[in-house]
């Protein structure tokens, strides 16, 4: 690993980040009807008789992270410094601190959509290898009209139907929530719950997720098969067990690599609705409400969380598509 | 060479052969009942265009045919214990013992052949263990063999496959298919991808290799001349069948009017220039093969026999067959071309150049920075590629100079250096005296503006096929140039021009090409297409970057012809691209032009067409023209180069470029650069020719192995 190529390439990704935090700030301190101006209204309309302009000011820069009376450049300095401190205001509804909250609710987040990605993928490249196997064949015909329609069903859609069979009509499973409530955190029959709550969110973004990938597996399977060196490698005498895995599989996993950073961020974004739909209190829950709530500060730090998320994950998918296929220059060889 | 082979035993018998494909048009027959024996330890040359079911053959032998093709008749194969294995009735396990382990195969385009994602090392050692073999005995042998092949075992193991150039590919891909010792090794195509001083080299090393294992090698190739030092035979095939066998000794051994005609199609170094004919008319289509003999549609010695009757291959002589009903009359029908010359005084061109310059480079330079210099670059310097590196050329009307070279020599960066595409980074390209670079950022001097010098420096490509917009007409692609520059022609008159040129492309009738897409145009077709293209623009000068190289081979000097004649018309100049020097010789050479050889970024020789090739001076221009066969050479030579591989141009050796491969370098070498400078119009830069108080005659030649000994004629 070159040295100068990872410099490079953490500088991208702190501008990246930088980058979100001034449009973060640019949209708190500069939309019409800004939160600054509304909370200064409602402290006013609430404390007006009991409170100064300076009380009402300080409980603003409290709450926001900024400082009202000060020029704009000032108040940009401070919040940056704040924000790469790590303290990123407070929640004005709940009046927690932002980052307990993100540390709360992020981890169940996470463990949705890992799982979620991992059964995704595996299904999906099992599937596709196999389908560019049986090319032609009515297996592989059937796999790939169900791969294609379930690949156009919204995960949302999904998700209604399979809360109103497995939850309304046969009662199944729960409707909503993290875990069962009452339970010792820790215990065997805790992260039973927890599975058990998180079955429907999962599922219903495997089901519409992996036909993608199927089909993109697939295709790229069907090319790889056609290459010389496959041709090269029957002629050589290598296992068919040895071809599949070391030479088709191999070629063909490569493509999808990208697609799966995209999908992160993508499914980032899809946990807003997809946590709504199950009541599964994670980031997205979170984002929805504090939109609702206008609350402005938690909105800022979950944005952030899911911009450094994305950045992260690309980050370490360029580190790592060097590993996976040497023909990427990621600065192993200076 | 091993015709000393005693014993005649045939490895393999091929008896009515036929590999077919069952299409929508019908039939396709591939390979067409062919019956050939090959003898045990021979080297047999299998000659053909392309789609004249060459590769076929190749599949067939190893029963390796991709679906949905049907191979039929019999191919036994005889071991070394006398035992008769029958190929194509194998059961699945004896076949794959039988591939690799008796008979191994090199692919064409050895690029595709590796795993983009395994170190070479895992292939060698896959393979050794899909055939339960030591391993460890195994990867000895395969660096003996990579040895062998003038490579670094321990230093090729650990690369993945794209780090290696394309004839270290091939080469190591040469070794993994000896890794198992097999008798038999089918090459198809092995160096066609490649430089000719690298297939050369590859074809020498391969020579060593087939004494040394024993081996017994069908050579497949379009390029008779290439192999006719190394085969023992070779077999001709044209239109899916054998046409003729003959010893390779000596190529007026041939006896079939296709394989006549095949040779006195392609230019070489040595025969007049004026002996070149292209055959006319074209390869049979797979589904609708003409009846009687495939070849008489396009046989100048055809008669009505010819059409009803297919001649078999019939016995004429020790090793030699032919199929033909006329093979007698051969001789003084259709002689040899270069049996009549005698390969020394080739008549001299005039060329008609003006004294004035269209375009002279002064000192161009083109340094091309490796790193993309983004975001954080400016820690250390970014690796710099001297392309081109201080050049000198002055190009005149009516001109052709030939600028000669490997890959990655920095010949095409240089070509449109001089047409003012790419901007040099040093030096100055002016054309009719006025800075071309000066003008177009609007500080010139001269009275041009920037839009008449573009129109007046134009491009062909290399690949017609994608130098032409898919989705237009021919007509309307070559309208093009007359609606930008003669806005004065009607729509009448632009037809009537442009039917005109086409007819004068030899492209009848006119108004059916100009009607058609480029897809239904042959490769030969595009490129005279993308020729009018460029002449439509009135250019002073046209860089033709390769502009044959993507043709078959009969039809190259078809195409360069037409280059010449059009010359006459248009009062235009080439600077023509090529690897090769035999087109180089043969377009430079009936325009009375130049050739010009680079070597990593610099012009080493520059002369007379004629002088250059007759009478090159350049060890490097040397080793070049040993590159390229003499037809009749009888002598046995050897690499005139030290080494295979052309150095990295990111760090060019000091002094003379060419010292590490050259076999006359001595220490001043290392350290000193000689200039292009001479009285004559015949420069080299070497210090080979500087006088004899120079001090290169005093020094100690350089410590280095050869690969050869040097070519002959040469004295200090």
């Amino acid at each position: 690993m070159n040295g100068r190529w990872l410099l490079k390439r953490i500088g991208m990704s702190l501008l990246v980040v930088w980058t979100t935090i001034t449009l973060t700030f640019a949209l708190i301190r500069l939309m019409p009807g800004s939160p600054i101006s509304r909370m200064r209204a409602e402290l006013y309309q609430q404390y007006g008789a009991t409170m100064s302009q300076e009380q009402i000011d300080r409980q603003v820069r409290l709450y926001l992270n900024v400082q009202p009376d000060q020029p704009l450049w000032q108040q940009y300095f401070n919040y940056m410094f704040d924000t790469f401190q790590g303290d990123l205001g407070h929640s004005y509804i709940q009046g927690v601190e932002v980052t307990v909250i993100l540390a709360d609710v992020l981890p169940w987040t996470v463990f949705l959509l890992s799982i979620a990605i991992m059964f995704q993928y595996t299904i999906g490249i099992l599937l596709g290898a196999s389908m560019a196997y049986a090319e032609g064949t009515r297996f592989d015909f059937a796999s790939t009209s169900v791969s294609t329609f379930l690949v156009s069903v919204p995960f949302y859609v999904f998700a209604f139907l399979l809360i109103f069979f497995f939850v309304f009509q046969w009662n199944l499973f729960p409707q909503g929530g993290k875990y069962a409530t009452g339970l010792e955190a820790g215990s065997l029959a805790f992260y039973r719950s927890v599975l058990y709550h998180a079955t429907l969110p999962i599922v219903s973004l495997i089901v519409t997720g992996f036909g993608g990938i199927a089909l993109s597996m697939r295709a790229n399977s069907i090319q790889t098969l056609g290459s010389d060196y496959i041709r090269g490698a029957r002629l050589r005498g290598l296992s068919n067990f040895r071809i599949s895995y070391r030479y088709v599989a191999r070629n063909a996993i490569l493509p999808l690599y990208t697609g799966l950073l995209i999908q992160i961020g993508f499914l980032f974004g899809g946990a807003v609705i997809l946590e709504q739909i199950f009541s599964y209190r994670g980031i997205g829950y979170v984002l929805l409400d504090a939109t609702l709530f206008r609350d402005y500060p938690l909105m800022m730090g979950t944005f952030l969380v899911i911009t450094i998320a994305v950045v992260i994950g690309v980050f370490v998918a360029d580190l790592t598509y060097g590993k996976l296929d040497p023909r990427i220059q990621t600065g192993d060889n200076s | 060479m091993s015709q000393q082979v005693v014993a005649q035993e045939n490895i393999l018998e091929l008896r009515d052969v036929t590999v077919s494909f069952g299409m929508n048009r019908g039939v396709s027959k591939v390979l067409d009942d062919v019956s050939i024996d090959i003898h045990r330890g021979e080297i047999l040359g299998v000659v053909g265009e392309s789609g004249s079911g060459k590769s076929m053959l190749a599949s067939a032998i190893l029963d390796a045919v991709v679906d949905p093709g049907t191979v039929d008749g019999e191919i036994s194969y005889r071991t070394d214990s006398g035992e008769t294995v029958d190929i194509l009735n194998l059961e699945e396990e004896e076949l794959r013992q039988l591939r690799w382990e008796e008979i191994a195969m090199v692919f064409q385009g050895a690029m595709s052949f590796f795993n983009p994602t395994m170190k070479i090392r895992g292939h060698f050692l896959e393979t050794l263990k899909a055939h339960d073999q030591d391993v460890e005995d195994g990867m000895e042998h395969a660096r003996e063999l990579l040895t062998d092949l003038h490579l670094e075992p321990d230093r090729i193991f650990d690369t993945f496959p794209h780090e290696l150039s394309g004839g270290m590919k091939q080469r190591a891909l040469i070794a993994l298919s000896l890794i198992l010792e097999p008798n038999v090794l089918v090459m198809d195509e092995p160096t066609a991808a490649l430089d000719l001083l690298m297939q050369r080299s590859i074809l020498t090393l391969l020579d060593d290799l087939q004494e040394k294992y024993d081996l017994t090698i069908v050579f497949i190739t379009h390029d008779l001349p290439l192999v006719k030092d190394l085969c023992d035979r070779i077999a001709v095939m044209y239109a899916f069948d054998v046409m003729e066998v003959f010893p390779a000794g000596d190529l007026s051994n041939s006896t079939h009017p296709y394989t006549r005609s095949l040779l006195n199609a392609v230019p070489n170094l040595t025969t007049s220039l004026d002996e070149l004919r292209s055959i006319e008319g074209s390869a049979p289509d797979p589904v609708d093969i003409p009846s009687g003999c495939s070849y008489h549609p396009r046989c100048p010695l055809s008669t009505p026999e010819c059409e009803q009757e297919d001649p078999a291959l019939e016995e004429i002589g020790p090793d030699q067959e032919v199929a033909c009903w006329h093979h007698e009359k051969v001789d003084e029908e259709l002689p040899l071309a270069l049996e009549t010359s005698d390969g020394v005084s080739a008549e001299v061109y005039e060329g008609n150049q003006s004294d004035e310059p269209v375009v002279s480079m002064d000192d161009v330079e083109v340094h091309f920075e490796s790193d993309d210099g983004g975001f954080l670059s400016l820690f250390d310097d970014p690796e710099v590629v001297r392309a081109v590196d201080g050049v000198d050329l002055e190009i005149y009307e009516n001109d052709v100079v030939a600028i000669v070279g490997e890959s990655g020599c920095g010949k095409t960066t240089f070509g449109k250096t001089a047409v003012g595409l790419q901007e040099p980074t040093g030096g100055s390209v002016q054309y009719r005296g006025q800075d071309i670079w000066e003008t177009k950022a609007g500080r010139g001097n001269g009275d041009r503006s920037y839009a008449e010098i573009r129109r007046a420096l134009q491009i062909i490509h290399q690949d017609p096929g994608s130098s032409l917009n898919p989705n237009r007409k021919i007509s309307a692609t070559l309208q093009v140039p007359m609606k930008s520059w003669q806005s004065d022609l009607d729509v009448e008159d632009r037809k009537a021009r442009l039917l005109a040129m086409l007819e004068s492309a030899g492209m009848s009738p006119p108004e059916d090409y100009a009607d058609r897409y480029p897809h239904q145009l042959s490769g030969g077709e595009k490129q005279r297409v993308a020729l009018i293209r460029a002449l439509l623009m009135n250019p002073d000068l046209i860089l033709a970057d390769e502009a044959v190289s993507a043709l078959d081979v009969s039809m190259r000097v078809d195409m360069m012809d037409l280059m010449l004649t059009l010359q006459d018309l248009f009062d235009t100049s080439y600077l023509f691209i090529s690897h090769n020097l035999t087109n180089a010789r043969y377009l430079a050479g009936r325009a009375g032009g130049r050739i010009a050889v680079m070597y990593l970024g610099e012009i080493i020789e520059i002369g007379p067409a004629e002088e250059i090739v007759q009478n090159p001076q350049h060890p490097y221009t040397q080793a070049l023209h040993w590159s390229t066969t003499d037809l009749d050479s009888t002598d046995e030579t050897e690499s005139p180069i030290s080494d295979i591989d052309v150095p990295d141009p990111i760090d060019p050796p000091s002094g003379c470029r060419f010292h590490p491969r050259c076999p006359e370098a001595r220490e001043v070498c290392a350290s000193e650069k000689p200039s292009l400078e001479s009285e004559t119009d015949h420069c080299t830069a070497c210090f080979r020719e500087y006088p004899e108080d120079h001090p290169y005659w005093d020094s100690e030649p350089l410590d280095q192995e050869t690969v050869g000994v040097t070519v002959e004629g040469e004295s200090s």
